[in-house]
């Protein structure tokens, strides 16, 4: 592999409209969000601010931007006994890892196909190992904001929130395992490819274990509810980013929404098909390059993929309540760990089969082991039901 | 051009990173300062394509090391982390010299043969090579390995497990 000399502009023309379109999607999901469960609890949600100095609402949008305004204006309030520096940079460190991670998604955008030599640095071989990699660096961010604030309650949060997002981080990493089995390849670029050839992952048994064992433990690590538990409102105030204000909220805030957004990124690439869709083909030679029917078409893909995981979020966050700190360790390391270990040899077994080329043999495998992930899943649940007790109130009653 | 000024502000980072992790008494920053050169040096590793290399790097060290060293700083007592004091010590002198020492040691093969030799071929690390190498010669170190980090992780548990904390009814409080 070598790497063409890239001149600053083209770096730019890689980078800057992906930071601009993804913090433009924050600003859209953050009205989309405040809408939905406003719908959900039977409320309107934000309804007021549209265009200025006019009573014309458009359903609110304008609400993201006199958000900002508000967040930037707002006075940054640092308390006495913090560690100022650590204050400071804690809501950096957060925005940067889930800003860095968006560069590894097989995003085929029309502009950066204009370079050939673009292509390259995107398509790294690595791109997989390197996206967990990046975002694991999150846990520190949180982790620093929770210690320097000098706060119990935001200390609090932050070891609530390194404990979790270690915990969950080993079924996330697992279930991308099986689509790298499969595909033979960490790069990105390959495993859409995979896909578009053969069959989206999220349609086999094992695909589909893997889909949800993701899914789940990828809403734990960017802390969206019911895995919130390091900002839970009703027993630590807010958690890591209890005194923070102003600006220094808004980054974390940006951070959280970024993060998921890369992750459903992740998610979209190894089970969803990445940017494949009607109006699509993959080449075969030029990897990550593909044909569509006008450009952009392949990105539109993408983006609308992500936002159908976005809306699940939404409306999980709207329909189910906390988890306590208990069941959170139990689910993760009783449930998640042993079927996403199991599922990982049902892969090995079924990428054996299908390597047979027969379909008789390929049908059987997928009975069998869809049999097996279900009894395994069921079993585990089975197991693990008598051993949730009633809580014991230590300090109350 | 653009490597070299590359590797310069990468090993700028990585030796201010690693100077202010000794010389910090303050713990937690000492242990940030380390993982700025756990960083730097992945950024290094990155420079020379060895990209499998550098995403491990951080996978391990940034991710599971560092927070490993600030659990433990976490749940030692008597460590509060704000004494800010620089370190000083007596012996400053000899351990220099002790780390000249090592230094010139761990490069003497390279000395010895200084006008450094042209690069015979290209070097192509790829991630689908070391797969193959550690699947194919490697394949019983790896195994070995894995079973002895397997062991060490249930000894963990283990004797984690052994030690019961007495309950808080108990205490004379």
């Amino acid at each position: 592999m070598s790497l063409e000399p890239l001149t600053l502009t083209d770096i730019l023309i890689a980078t800057v409209p992906l930071m601009l379109i993804f913090a433009t999607l924050f600003a859209f999901t953050t009205w989309l969000e405040r809408k939905a469960l406003a719908r959900i609890q039977n409320r309107i949600g934000p309804n007021k601010v549209g265009i200025p100095c006019t009573r014309i609402g458009l359903f609110g949008l304008g609400q993201p931007a006199a958000d900002g305004i508000k967040m930037i204006f707002k006075e940054d309030i640092v308390p006495r006994g913090a560690d100022r520096l650590f204050h400071l940079l804690a809501p950096i460190l957060a925005l940067i890892p889930a800003m860095l991670v968006l560069c590894f998604l097989p995003l085929n955008f029309p502009w950066i196909k204009n370079i050939q030599g673009l292509v390259k640095p995107f398509m790294l071989d690595g791109a997989v190992i390197f996206f967990f990699a990046i975002t694991g660096l999150n846990t520190l961010a949180v982790f620093m904001a929770g210690w320097a604030s000098r706060n119990k309650y935001s200390l609090l949060g932050g070891i609530r929130a390194v404990a979790q997002m270690v915990s969950y981080e080993i079924p996330l990493v697992l279930s991308a395992v099986i689509v790298v089995m499969m595909v033979g390849s960490l790069n990105a670029a390959e495993i859409v490819k995979e896909q578009a050839d053969e069959y989206w992952f999220i349609l086999s048994p094992w695909g589909f274990t893997a889909f949800v064992i993701f899914f789940i433990a990828a809403l734990a690590e960017t802390n969206r509810s019911p895995f919130d538990l390091p900002e839970a409102e009703s027993e630590i105030i807010a958690g890591y980013f209890t005194e923070y204000s102003g600006f220094k909220f808004a980054l974390f805030f940006l951070g959280e929404y970024i993060a998921m957004f890369a992750i459903s990124g992740l998610a979209v690439t190894l089970f969803l098909g990445g940017g494949d869709g009607p109006g699509v083909t993959m080449n075969p030679e030029d990897q990550g390059l593909a044909t569509e029917a006008f450009p952009g078409l392949s990105a539109v893909w993408f983006l609308a993929k992500i936002f159908a995981l976005i809306a699940v979020m939404i409306w999980l966050r709207g329909t189910l309540p906390r988890l306590r700190v208990d069941q959170l360790m139990g689910f993760a390391w009783k449930f998640m760990l042993p079927l996403s270990i199991l599922n990982i040899l049902v892969a090995g077994f079924a990428w054996h089969a299908e390597q047979l080329d027969n379909t008789i043999i390929t049908v059987i495998t997928w009975v069998i082991s869809f049999a097996v992930l279900y009894g395994a899943a069921s079993g585990l649940n089975q197991l693990n039901r008598g051993k949730v007790r009633p809580r014991e109130y230590k300090y109350a009653e | 051009m653009n490597e070299v000024v590359a590797f310069w502000i990468l090993s700028v980072i990585a030796v201010f990173g690693a100077l202010v992790a000794v010389r910090k008494r303050n713990l937690i920053h000492g242990v940030f300062a380390l993982l700025v050169f756990f960083a730097g040096l992945s950024g290094l590793f990155l420079l020379l394509l060895a990209e499998f290399i550098a995403a491990v790097q951080v996978l391990v060290y940034i991710g599971a090391v560092g927070i490993l060293l600030l659990f433990a700083i976490m749940l030692t007592e008597r460590v509060t982390g704000d004494d800010d004091r620089r370190v000083t010590s007596r012996g400053w002198f000899w351990g220099l010299v002790v780390t000249a020492a090592v230094f010139v040691v761990l490069l003497l093969p390279a000395i010895q043969q200084l006008p450094p030799p042209k690069a015979a071929q290209t070097i192509d690390p790829s991630v689908k090579e070391l797969g193959h190498k550690l699947m194919n010669p490697y394949v019983v170190t790896l195994e070995v390995l894995a079973l002895l980090l397997t062991a060490a992780l249930i000894g963990a548990v283990t004797a984690a497990q052994g030690v019961r904390m007495p309950k808080e009814e108990d205490s004379p409080e």
